[in-house]
């Protein structure tokens, strides 16, 4: 198949990694949480940055058996702003985690990140990728460095494909904190600044070093 | 009479020589202190500071303890008084005294061996005394209970505001429940594998040839339509996609083996 050759030479053309500390915070606390991040981030005199966008993760499974599906699928995150209707498109990779070595202080896992054109899901369909599922995320954005931190709550839409907010359903009472950075392989002093940064948010929130692999669906 | 009055003696000279020690150990500490702020002040931390006090403070209620001691004669009953006074410097108080005290003259008598306040203070303690002794006793009285009400009510909000404080901080260290791992979970696993998120929705690769029905597909499609009938909201609304999907797939210029 075609496709089994494409997600590694997508990786060959920029081999970047992301790396990721996830935590989550009760709505409650919220302002609390951005106050402090303003305070420790660049831009800390301008307003909020916020986002709202809607992601929509397309897969192709190629192996009969269901059992190793998961694993073995090639998935896509396209997102676009609903905030922004002129920003373009926005279609992702992520890799599964790294198993690496325990010490690391954050998961790390590869990352591609491409600007695309409004058609890409069209172009994914016809490639045979279906829709997994999707999402509304709307949140805070804050940057310090190259390091990312967003604070958003994730909705879930009661019909498909209608993205007005009268349609969205808060999955939780809790805003998901992520503080995250991409860069190119073998960088691993960017963990240890990831872990300094996050030692500043507790014990608001805790930013840990998430397995995924303890995730069930 | 010999044996008792040297008895005696023998105690005031043991607690005389701890009292010694003591002031000794103080004067050591306070020294010090006072070197390291004149010299190495740069590298002087807050808490420091704090050792250093908490170190003399101790030093001066463990002399003070000394003096209470049952061990300890009543001090105040030994008198001293000078026999000589003279204006020479005597090489033996100045060692004594590490040279602050150069000569047992006129000058320095008075202040050391001073048993008294100072004449002005005695004075204003005079002044004071006459107008206390010049209110009437019921007068007094009445101030008496003013001032006690009053001290007892600060001492309630005092105490308020104390236990308040204590609640506050430890509702602060044993709840801080900002974030509820649970959600964490949820949110994680719902952003990374789209649990909660996925709909039940078989149409959408129902009439999708380029990958062909395989079984697995087949299968998922008998596992989730059984779920989609309970939600008419999510049912209704696929049949939107499936036109699409299907759009699209005749449109599909290639074919797969």
């Amino acid at each position: 198949m075609e496709t089994t050759s494409l997600a590694p030479s997508l990786k060959n053309i920029a081999p970047q990694q992301e790396y990721l500390l996830q935590a989550s915070i009760l709505d409650a606390n919220r302002d609390v949480l951005l106050h402090r991040l303003r305070g420790l981030c660049d831009n800390a005199e301008s307003n909020f940055e916020t986002f709202a966008d809607y992601e929509a993760v397309y897969v192709l499974s190629f192996l009969e058996s269901s059992a190793v599906q998961q694993s073995q699928a090639v998935s896509f995150r396209v997102r676009h702003a609903l905030d922004d209707p002129e920003a373009p498109d926005h279609i992702r990779y992520i890799g599964q985690a790294e198993l690496g070595d325990r010490a690391r202080p954050t998961l790390v896992r590869a990352c591609l990140d491409v600007a695309c054109s409004s058609n890409v899901r069209e172009f994914l369909q016809e490639m045979g990728f279906k829709l997994d599922y999707d999402c509304v995320m709307k949140g805070y954005f804050f940057h310090k460095g190259r390091m990312k931190v967003t604070v958003y709550k994730i909705f879930r839409l009661l019909q498909p494909g209608k993205t007005d907010s009268s349609n969205w359903e808060p999955l939780s009472m809790s805003h998901l904190v992520e503080l995250s950075v991409v860069a190119p392989l073998g960088q691993e002093q960017i963990g240890e600044d990831m872990k300094n940064f996050a030692e500043q948010l507790k014990p608001l929130v805790v930013l840990e070093k998430f397995d995924h692999r303890r995730l069930h669906n | 009479m010999q044996a008792p009055q040297s008895k005696e003696e023998k105690q005031l000279e043991t607690s005389l020589d701890d009292l010694l020690q003591r002031v000794r150990e103080l004067k050591q500490g306070i020294s010090s202190f006072i070197y390291k702020l004149e010299n190495d002040y740069q590298n002087i931390s807050w808490p420091n500071m704090m050792e250093h006090f908490g170190v003399l403070s101790s030093g001066l209620s463990t002399t003070k303890r000394l003096l209470k001691a049952e061990k300890m004669p009543l001090l105040r009953n030994y008198v001293l008084f000078p026999i000589l006074l003279s204006p020479d410097r005597d090489p033996h108080l100045e060692k004594l005294t590490e040279g602050r005290v150069l000569a047992f003259n006129h000058e320095v008598v008075p202040d050391y061996l001073r048993t008294k306040p100072e004449p002005e203070v005695e004075e204003k303690v005079q002044l004071l005394s006459v107008k206390a002794s010049s209110i009437t006793p019921e007068v007094a009285q009445k101030q008496l209970t003013a001032l006690n009400k009053i001290t007892s009510n600060i001492l309630d909000i005092i105490n308020a505001s104390s236990d308040e404080w204590d609640k506050d901080s430890n509702q602060k260290n044993v709840v801080p429940s900002t974030s509820s791992p649970q959600d964490t979970l949820t949110l994680i696993s719902a952003i990374t594998k789209g649990s909660k998120l996925r709909r039940p929705d078989p149409t959408s690769m129902q009439q999708c040839p380029p990958m062909g029905p395989t079984q697995q597909q087949q299968m998922q499609q008998q596992q989730q339509l059984q779920p989609q009938k309970p939600m008419p909201v999510v049912g209704r609304v696929p049949s939107t996609i499936k036109t699409n999907i299907k759009a699209a797939a005749t449109s599909h210029p290639y074919q797969r083996p």
